[in-house]
């Protein structure tokens, strides 16, 4: 079930927002401690289905070897390398041949880490705005590698007034008539939708998209499949383009992120079509600047609080509902309770008749 | 870092130990001296002289083995300790048990001088593999920061020929078989994309590190599981602050192409003598943060023995 997430952020008298909220909930937001997060029961986005070859390739999830090649044409995730001289157990991650589950979808390889018999393609989360059976081209593709954890990295992404400023000479300033977020969320997903009203143009849209008026009304939505660590980045500017990406966080370990992101501009123009995914490659790095530095700060529990601003409600959700899961994981529940591969179009506002396959 | 234990830690290269000339190295603020005698065999005591306090790494080797105090030539038996000679007093050659200086139990292990600071300590089994590339540097850093380093940062310590360290990990710092095992990704250099755009990287370092000593096998591997370069890095606590660190190292097997040709020029491995401090100050303390909590950990669950020496 999809709730409106109506709880005040804090009351915190560190915090700007208004009071109101449960202590619960925000002794929790302080007990933030992402490093020590581990999510399982989960399918992971390990791989661009173009990088699996017959050839092994190596990835990891929070730091388990996962070997990756193809036998006939179909992807095989293994816990050893084929030429490995084995001196390590199996884990209770894969079967008795050492694999683990793996599915093809939406051009990427995912593999289930937890428990092998639970692996099932209805907990793969929706992501309508790419073809099911891949085949984007790969400029709209990339590999991008973050050095900080995985929920600092998706925090980041789902707090978009950061991008106002380490990001402004790509997608423009903070100015705007005004600004409002609003964060939904279930046991599964946190989605935050942030609209703006005469936002300055993004320069990026502004260069290769022949955007000539000074502002654009914003439409941005974040959505954090939470056990996956993926997360779609869906932006919808008037006049401009829609942009949306997929923009997932593998844990490679807790402490460093891979991601195999895909952005689908097929409908945009040819500048912006091929320029706009390699903004991610810029991008990335301004955030990296900041959230690696980040991350070892959030490494051990603090009684020193956050400080928080009512745009931080959505991030704060998201703090919240990563630790209720993992609480969730610590007493061995590991039962989906919403349906994380429903279609999600109407929940981010996706315009369905641009993104037909 | 506890130096009271049964550890036993690898002070000198078998090559530095001779019966020409004493070593004097340290575990921690214990000065040890290290002499062969006329048998070839090493030994080690206390790098002080019980008569006046001089250090006997200071004297000679005498022709019957015995290490002689240069500066009033009382002469001392390597294997306990005991004094055998004074040269004044050639009329009285037989002393109390007391008259002797500490020996500490010693052993060689696979090209390293090993020494115990238990006299009783039993040695450890090891295996005893050939290794070409040697050297010994002495690092103004304390022990745990030299580790912390090479956790974080393996470049600020050492430097593989043609190899780029990434930040990025294949597995984090965890435990197995008694011992700190981590696995970095790696590049070749100095021709490659920015690490953080690369999606498969060539080549891994794996480290296995034991808990106490911090004695670490390094093993560089490329993306096909061959094993590239094997090697061992020994660092020891020593007086001052001073980390003195031995290594041996030896290659693997050759790697195709213009690039294995590189790694297996002279010298694959160096162990830099000196840290450059604005690079370290700058790297961020990731992995080591939690490397001492795993350390304690493990330690706690299971007392690290040196059964665990990442030599064997």
């Amino acid at each position: 079930m999809l709730e409106t997430a109506d709880r005040p952020v804090s009351h915190d008298d560190n915090s700007a927002a208004p009071s109101g909220g449960s202590p619960i909930a925000l002794n929790a937001i302080n007990r933030w401690v992402p490093h020590n997060l581990v999510m399982r029961d989960s399918w992971f986005p390990v791989a661009h289905d173009y990088s699996v070859t017959g050839k092994p390739v190596r990835r990891a999830v929070y730091s388990h070897p996962i070997f990756l090649w193809r036998d006939n044409g179909v992807a095989v995730a293994s816990e050893f390398h084929p030429n490995e001289r084995i001196t390590r157990d199996k884990s209770e991650f894969t079967n008795a041949q050492g694999r683990y589950p793996v599915m093809e979808h939406y051009g990427v390889v995912w593999v289930w880490f937890g428990n092998p018999l639970a692996a099932d393609p209805r907990h793969l989360p929706s992501l309508p705005f790419l073809p099911p059976k891949g085949g984007l081209p790969r400029h709209m593709t990339a590999t991008v590698r973050f050095e900080s954890s995985a929920p600092i990295s998706l925090e980041n992404l789902i707090d978009l007034t950061h991008a106002d400023f380490l990001h402004a000479d790509v997608v423009g300033d903070e100015r705007s008539d005004s600004e409002t977020v609003e964060t939904f969320y279930d046991s599964e997903t946190v989605t935050m939708v942030r609209t703006c009203v005469n936002k300055s143009v993004a320069p990026v849209m502004k260069f290769f998209s022949g955007i000539k008026q000074p502002t654009q009304n914003v439409r941005q939505v974040i959505r954090i499949y939470l056990r996956s660590h993926c997360a779609i980045a869906y932006g919808r500017f008037s006049p401009g383009d829609d942009v949306p990406l997929f923009h997932p966080c593998t844990p490679e370990t807790r402490d460093r992120t891979r991601m195999e992101m895909v952005m689908n501009t097929s409908n945009a123009g040819l500048m912006f079509r091929h320029v706009m995914p390699k903004a991610g490659y810029k991008v990335s790095r301004q955030d990296s600047y900041m959230t690696s530095p980040q991350s070892p700060r959030y490494m051990r529990h603090t009684d020193r609080k956050d400080l928080h601003s009512k745009f931080d409600q959505a991030g704060q959700r998201y703090r919240m509902a990563m630790m209720e899961l993992a609480d969730r994981q610590a007493k061995g529940d590991f039962d989906y309770r919403d349906n994380v591969s429903a279609d999600c179009s109407d929940i981010i506002g996706l315009r369905k008749e641009l993104f037909q396959f | 870092m506890s130096l009271d234990s049964d550890l036993w830690w690898a002070v000198a290269r078998s090559e530095e130990v001779t019966s020409q000339k004493p070593l004097s190295v340290d575990i921690g603020d214990q000065p040890v001296v290290l002499w062969r005698d006329n048998q070839g065999i090493a030994r080690a005591l206390e790098d002080r002289c019980p008569h006046r306090r001089a250090p006997l790494s200071l004297g000679c080797i005498r022709d019957n083995g015995q290490i002689q105090c240069g500066y009033h030539g009382w002469s001392y038996d390597g294997e306990t300790g005991r004094l055998k000679e004074i040269p004044n007093m050639k009329d009285q050659q037989k002393f109390p048990p007391i008259y002797k200086a500490n020996a500490f139990a010693v052993t060689e292990q696979a090209g390293f001088v090993r020494v115990c600071l238990n006299p009783k300590a039993q040695a450890p089994l090891s295996a005893d593999p050939k290794y070409t590339y040697v050297g010994t540097v002495n690092v103004s850093c304390s022990h745990q920061e030299y580790l912390n380093a090479l956790y974080d940062d393996p470049s600020l310590i050492l430097s593989v020929r043609g190899v780029r360290f990434s930040p990025y990990l294949m597995s984090e710092l965890h435990e197995e078989n008694g011992l700190l095992v981590m696995e970095r990704n790696c590049q070749w250099h100095p021709l490659h994309w920015p690490s953080h755009f690369v999606a498969e990287f060539p080549l891994t370092l794996l480290t296995r590190t034991h808990p106490l000593t911090g004695e670490t096998q390094l093993t560089l591997r490329d993306d096909q599981f061959n094993d590239l370069l094997h090697a061992v890095l020994s660092p020891v606590p020593s007086a001052r602050g001073v980390t003195a660190v031995r290594w041996r190292a030896e290659l693997g097997v050759r790697h195709p192409g213009v690039r294995g040709a590189v790694l297996r020029g002279i010298n694959p491995l160096s162990v830099h003598a000196s840290i450059d401090g604005s690079k370290l100050r700058a790297t961020k303390p990731t992995v080591s943060l939690h490397g001492e909590d795993l350390r304690k950990a493990m330690l706690e669950t299971k007392p690290a023995t040196h059964d665990q020496t990442v030599a064997a």
